[in-house]
């Protein structure tokens, strides 16, 4: 009977079900991932809570880089963040098919495989966000000097926006949270930073801006408004390159 | 060794005196700008944000630097978009001006002298506050500044370089800045300025030297091309300095551009293409800018207003062609003459060159090499890239060009897979033009409705400066 591991959709999560499954199965029908959230119950399937710890973890992402390399390993993590309920099968499935080839580190060039591509697209997609949301996203500064912002992401892209945004603001305190996930990472000026998951945190604090905060919100919405030329204006070219779904957190379009 | 110490030293001094002459120019400067003092920031950046928009380049691309942990930012390669303005062109830098005064009377220009328009100037402090205000706030890639003529071009180079200094060294900014070197102003001053400036450009303004006459009577040729040489000549002797001494400071890493307005003087496109060519080879520009004219004033030197707008759809096919001569090793000669000087409304200008050279098609995918496949119509550098990789492999068919991106639609008139063509076509000009309309060519979308595809001014938002990008190209294969 197929085993199916259960998880949270957490990277810790994830790569520890792996880990169980990849004791166990040596087939892709043998065996797959779901998460405990959204799960869909199956008949014929034998279910298995998953043991998430760090170990696991650890032990399949050395596993990942040692055989198949860091340029996979760099989409599978990035797959592994994606929106999509069944990425786990996909990695799964990815990580099985490479076991068959002489080569394993070319994996992500046998594209004909569907868990290939589909590990492909998922860390194409989750690339792409996180490369938007790079310019996308909007601080606002607080009271207390600290750089806020809220996101709507659909993966969880936070990791990817972290090291881009500590390099950019070191000396600065800020702040992101993801609406979707429900997590924030927090960057402490000078210091590395932290992924907090939300339990319940009071966030009454981010409507608590400062002075200079109001300027400058205000400088830069007459700004955008005003670089614009009339006589070429072109709202469809807009949309295609911005999407509306950004637009809720942008100040600018607000 | 001893000509790098050299030139560190010379340097040196020449900040010292700088800075004492900046002190004498910001007293007089200050006076000067009593009468503004009243004018808020939201005023000012109003309107030097609006005198600045007619500027094209918007890209933040082209250097890629880690932030150094003592300040703020740093720069991606690929550029990145902040917003989107209603124009739908990206918004990745502050693009102001650092005044809108100006000695100069440009007749294309809304900040000429004899025009009445309320006249402005930030200080280099102002232009700090705010490009590290809204560069914390993730609001921009950077600084773009470009300026009016204030007092003489001597004058105004020495500002903006005061305000990039400041930014550089005293606000430890680190992201992208692209700045104008003013035609005309001290070489030295230039050259300091480009050290702290990842992109310089200097502006063409119109393609042809009497084109530059009739509109804009106060600059020359000459005054435009030094500038432009000096840069390349610096930037060659940087590449050198880098290579030896890893930490030699970097003189415009991100290479210079320019821009020419199009449709404001009566060139043709071949004598425009020709332009850009010659910028590419002699002067090694990273981006030529094309910008269709918008009236903003009313003179008799213009040509007259119409109803149309600016002509975008010119633009849109010299963005093409610039392509072509960038990226696929076409010629301005190849896809225009004197006989037929302007591109084709119809068809792209590498449709239309193939139109033209029947005689050196049909194309074999599995023989042909790769500049031949980079002509074929429907089938851009990506494409090419993958079947000369996969046909290593085995023999290629239709099928599977297909899934490498090929339009087949238009492609299959001009190749041939192991000898068969995909149906039975004939090799001739009418025909294959009467296909290609009836195919769903027609008019291209830029000419149906407004809401075309500005390809034109984002063609480098998504790619690279060496093309390769996250997403697809809105336009699809050139
Ligand atoms: S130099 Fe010419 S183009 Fe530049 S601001 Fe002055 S009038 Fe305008």
């Amino acid at each position: 009977m197929k085993k199916i591991y259960l998880c949270s959709d957490t990277i810790t999560g994830l790569f520890s079900a792996i880990y169980d499954a990849w004791e166990t199965g040596r087939r892709e029908e043998e065996c797959g991932i779901a998460f405990r959230e959204s799960m869909e119950q199956e008949l014929f399937c034998e279910y298995y809570e998953t043991q998430e710890t760090e170990k696991k973890a650890r032990a399949v992402e050395s596993m990942i880089k040692r055989h198949l390399g860091r340029r996979v390993y760099w989409d599978i993590y990035h797959a592994a963040l994606s929106g999509d309920r069944r990425k786990g099968d996909a990695i799964l499935g990815t990580m099985l098919a490479a076991r068959q080839i002489p080569d394993s580190t070319r994996i992500m060039e046998h594209l004909s495989h569907p868990q290939v591509e589909r590990v492909f697209e998922l860390s194409r997609n989750v690339g792409g966000e996180a490369h938007s949301y790079k310019g996308f996203l909007r601080f606002k500064e607080l009271e207390n000097g600290v750089l806020y912002s809220e996101i709507t992401p659909k993966n969880q892209v936070l990791t990817c926006l972290a090291p881009h945004f500590a390099d950019r603001l070191p000396l600065e305190n800020w702040m992101i949270y993801d609406k979707t996930h429900r997590m924030f990472v927090v960057h402490e000026a000078g210091k590395k930073w932290v992924l907090i998951w939300d339990e319940g945190i009071d966030r009454s604090f981010a409507s608590r801006e400062s002075e200079q905060e109001l300027l400058y919100a205000r400088l830069w919405k007459s700004f955008c408004r005003t670089i614009a030329i009339e006589s070429r204006t072109n709202p469809k070219c807009q949309l295609s390159h911005l999407p509306l779904r950004y637009r809720g957190d942008m100040l600018e379009h607000m | 060794m001893f000509a790098y110490i050299m030139e560190v030293y010379r340097t040196n001094v020449c900040i010292c005196y700088i800075a004492q002459m900046q002190t004498l120019v910001f007293e007089v400067y200050k006076m000067n700008m009593r009468i503004q003092e009243s004018m808020s920031m939201y005023e000012k950046l109003n309107i030097l944000t609006d005198a600045a928009k007619y500027d094209v380049a918007c890209t933040s691309s082209g250097t890629a630097r880690k932030g150094d942990g003592t300040g703020m930012g740093n720069c991606e390669r690929s550029g990145i978009c902040h917003s989107f303005s209603a124009d739908g062109r990206c918004i990745s830098l502050l693009k102001i001006l650092f005044t809108n005064e100006c000695i100069y009377d440009c007749k294309y220009c809304i900040n000429r002298r004899s025009n009445d328009v309320v006249r402005t100037s930030f200080t280099p402090d102002e232009i700090c506050a705010l490009t590290m205000e809204f560069y914390r706030r993730n609001y921009i890639e950077g600084l773009f500044l470009s300026s009016g003529i204030l007092k003489s071009p001597d004058y105004t180079m020495e500002l903006i370089y005061a305000a990039l200094y400041k930014l550089r060294t005293e606000c430890r900014f680190q992201g992208y800045i692209h700045v104008k070197a003013i035609p005309g102003a001290d070489q030295e001053l230039v050259r300091r300025t480009g050290f702290l400036a990842d992109r310089m450009s200097v502006n063409l303004e119109l393609p042809t030297a009497e084109g530059l006459k009739l509109l804009a009577p106060n600059k020359t040729r000459k005054n435009i091309l030094t500038p432009m040489r000096l840069v390349q000549n610096r930037m060659a002797e940087n590449k050198q300095e880098v290579a030896l001494y890893r930490n030699a400071p970097r003189f415009v890493p991100a290479g210079q551009s320019t821009q020419m307005i199009i449709g404001a003087t009566p060139e043709t496109d071949y004598q425009i293409i020709q332009v850009a060519e010659s910028l590419y080879q002699k002067f090694e520009l990273k981006r030529v800018f094309y910008s269709a004219f918008i009236h903003v004033n009313e003179d008799k030197a213009l040509p007259a207003r119409t109803d149309e707008g600016p002509p975008l759809l010119r633009e849109h096919r010299l963005y093409q062609a610039d392509w072509l001569l960038r990226y696929y090793h076409f010629q301005a000669s190849e896809l225009l003459s004197e006989e037929n000087p302007n591109f084709n409304v119809v068809f792209d200008p590498k449709c239309n060159w193939a139109l033209k050279n029947l005689g050196q098609f049909p194309v074999e995918i599995n023989r042909a090499d790769y500049k031949m496949l980079l002509r074929v119509p429907g089938l851009g550098y990506k494409s090419a890239v993958r079947i000369v990789k996969a046909r290593r492999l085995g023999v290629l068919d239709f099928p599977d060009l297909k899934k490498m991106g090929v339009v087949l639609k238009r492609a299959m008139y001009f190749i041939t897979c192991s000898g068969k063509m995909l149906y039975p076509t004939r090799l001739e000009e009418d025909y294959i033009t009467r296909n290609l309309l009836d195919a769903g060519e027609r008019l291209p979308e830029e000419v149906r409705n407004m809401g075309y595809r500005q390809l034109s001014l984002f063609d480098d938002v998504r790619f690279t400066e060496d093309g390769l990008s996250w997403k697809a190209r809105a336009g699809g294969a050139v």
